[in-house]
């Protein structure tokens, strides 16, 4: 895939957009094997302070780091660093986008450092996640130029 | 026998894995998160594995060998991503206790998570926030 090339402070990352559902959360169960009931038993949710059950973090996470993917492809697996706090359960039924936005551009020792200020809203104006990311390229790599 | 969360002391490894991320594998994890931003390797075009999908199975470490009790809450996550990894590679991934504390009803766990590859290249690290029931 191609990623943008090039980001100045104050761009936006291009948002992902997603429907959470129960069936989702059941087959990130499976692939993570991450089965904790407050994701998959409705029964055990419902006694929860949740009242019902939520999206596993990291299934809400993975928008991020798909957003990520698209703004500087293959940059992000190489370089990327990531750090989020978990601020609200997104519920089955919940639409979540992403946000993004480029807080800095800067260049050190030859690499180009480019941090964001990222995270994930609920339909319902929650914020479910927030924090931290960036990525660095090598000044000889144009991938990040500006 | 249930594990003693009490007992676990910072510095000591609770998980060491491999994992084969085939394409198999690979692929029911794009499928659970519907991740529509395939990559591939711009030296050979082969296919890479989504980063997240690494950090998600150095957790299933924590999550079953920790046997992580219902009702316990991811409240915070750190990854550095080193190295783009390809689809059929296996990772060695390991998680160290950082810290251990009780904060009124609930226990935190600070847990390091390190995946290598099989040429013995850390591809991520990372830091996972956990927060168990503490009685």
């Amino acid at each position: 895939m191609m990623a943008e090339t090039k980001f100045d402070e104050g761009d936006g990352l291009p948002a992902v957009e997603k429907l959470i559902t129960q069936e989702q959360i059941e087959r990130y169960a499976v692939a993570s094997g991450d089965f904790n009931p407050i994701h998959v038993d409705h029964e055990f949710a419902a006694s929860s302070q949740f009242g019902r059950t939520i999206a596993h973090g990291m299934l809400v996470t993975a928008s991020i780091s798909e957003m990520m993917t698209l703004a500087f492809g293959e940059t992000w697996p190489q370089s990327g660093r990531l750090k989020i706090r978990f601020k609200a359960p997104v519920y089955p039924g919940d639409k979540i986008s992403t946000f993004g936005e480029v807080k800095s551009v800067r260049d050190r020792d030859g690499a180009r450092t480019v941090a964001c200020s990222i995270g994930v809203r609920t339909d319902k104006g929650e914020v479910a996640i927030a924090g931290d990311a960036s990525v660095v390229v090598p000044l000889s790599n144009d991938t990040a130029g500006r | 026998m249930p594990i003693e969360y009490g007992d676990l002391t910072v510095g000591q490894k609770i998980s060491d894995r491999t994992h084969l991320l085939d394409a198999e594998v690979v692929s029911q994890y794009v499928d659970a998160v519907e991740d529509r931003a395939t990559l591939h390797s711009s030296v050979d075009g082969r296919p890479l594995v989504p980063p997240m999908a690494v950090a998600a199975l150095s957790l299933r470490g924590v999550v079953q060998d920790l046997e992580i009790p219902g009702g316990t809450l991811h409240a915070g996550q750190e990854l550095q991503f080193r190295g783009a990894v390809e689809v059929g590679a296996a990772l060695d991934c390991s998680a160290t206790l950082a810290q251990n504390s009780v904060r009124g009803e609930w226990r935190f766990l600070v847990v390091e998570l390190e995946a290598v590859d099989s040429a013995g290249l850390v591809v991520m690290t990372g830091k996972s926030t956990i927060i168990v029931p503490a009685s």
